[in-house]
């Protein structure tokens, strides 16, 4: 006999084989929490979005923001800034949406398709911020070589002493090791916090896609 | 209104809970395991019941439900100290026409079933259910050719772990 077909008969003989659990021990399950991926990907994701948020805000009030005032900028802060809760706006609506439409009633590639989605939504955004930065970093940093009297004052001392090339590679240098530390550090904590979460679902993901080549 | 549902979603699952503990049964290969499964499920069970329209057969429900979230919502919970396996405890294989090649043949497989990847348990566990090729394509979403096959390979895959 096909083996699968042996178990088969053992398998459905079996039926009473199992606990039974009384309706009351049933009607305690119910009342408890879940701790689905889906539940813990809301949550990160969520705590992303108040991060990035909460970032912007902070760095609001600080003395290098109030400093950089002082340099009637506005008009290349302001629309960066615009640009940037707009973007943040749109990336919620499409993190919630792509959210909503995950079912767990759905076939199983569907739901695994969603969840992925969903996942990927917030990945974007993080990577958009992390744009952002360089971005802004470095748009900040091209007009404090413009205004900041201070750095005026040490861009003037270094052309007279014949080394302006070698201040300008430093600081732009130097910037951009900050920059890439800083992203280093959130891809490995990504990679890390979404590797666990995310593993098993990625492979049984990948195993069904294998089935319909 | 919500409390009638609550009623009658456990009056349900009361009925049919055999088909969680198969599902449990198949992926879990302890007692703290399968009872943290059972309870993710039927949590998942009752968050999508108010959208349960009452088309499709309750069990054939729990079926997509079950296996959904044994295969991508569940997390392996780590207070999970107790190793003891099931065939030590509960679910001893009981060959009524006391046959020992084919308890011992039947050991190994549900042994061999243990070690297929989670889409593979998935396949064998509908196809154990008595499950229809049009069935397996559906909760799983691929197409009915390519089931089949699936499903053929595994046969294969089992028949050499048995007979190396």
């Amino acid at each position: 006999m096909d083996e699968l077909e042996l178990l088969k008969k053992d398998w459905q003989k079996n039926n009473k084989d199992y606990p039974k659990l009384s309706y009351n021990d049933i009607y305690k399950m119910i009342l408890k929490k879940s701790s689905s991926i889906v539940k813990w990907i809301f949550v990160i994701s969520l705590l992303e979005f108040v991060f990035w948020g909460f970032i912007s805000f902070a760095v609001k009030d600080t003395e290098v923001m109030e400093r950089f005032e002082s340099y009637n900028a506005e008009n290349i802060m302001t629309p960066l800034t615009i640009v940037g809760y707009a973007i943040l706006a749109y990336f919620f609506y499409r993190f919630f949406m792509n959210y909503r439409t995950i079912s767990v009633t759905d076939n199983a590639k569907i739901l695994m398709e969603n969840i992925l989605k969903t996942r990927r939504t917030v990945k974007q955004y993080v990577a958009f911020n992390l744009i952002f930065l360089f971005i802004s970093t470095f748009v900040v940093l091209g007009i404090q070589f413009k205004k900041d009297d201070q750095i005026v004052s040490i861009i003037d001392n270094a052309a007279t002493n014949g080394e302006l090339f070698k201040f300008y590679a430093v600081t732009i240098l130097v910037t951009l090791l900050v920059l890439v530390a800083i992203t280093l550090i959130f891809l490995g904590f990504y990679y890390l916090i979404y590797g666990i979460l995310l593993k098993r679902l990625n492979k049984n993901y990948r195993e069904l896609k294998k089935l319909e080549v | 209104m919500n409390k009638e549902l609550e009623h009658n979603f456990v009056e349900l699952l009361e009925k049919h809970q055999n088909i969680i503990h198969k599902v449990c049964r198949i992926y879990t290969n302890n007692y703290d395991a399968h009872n943290d499964l059972f309870q993710e499920i039927t949590i998942q069970l009752w968050r999508a019941y108010p959208k349960f329209r009452g088309d499709s057969k309750f069990s054939t429900w729990m079926y997509r439900v079950g296996l959904n979230t044994a295969i991508t919502l569940y997390r392996k919970s780590k207070r999970r100290i107790s190793t003891q396996s099931y065939d030590e405890v509960q679910f001893k294989i009981k060959a009524e026409d006391y046959d020992d090649t084919e308890e011992q043949q039947l050991k190994l497989l549900y042994k061999a079933v243990h070690h297929l990847n989670d889409i593979e348990k998935a396949l064998v566990f509908l196809y154990l259910e008595d499950k229809n090729y049009k069935e397996i394509s559906e909760t799983m979403g691929i197409s009915e050719v390519n089931a089949r096959v699936k499903m053929n390979r595994i046969k294969t895959k089992l028949k050499t772990i048995l007979n190396p």
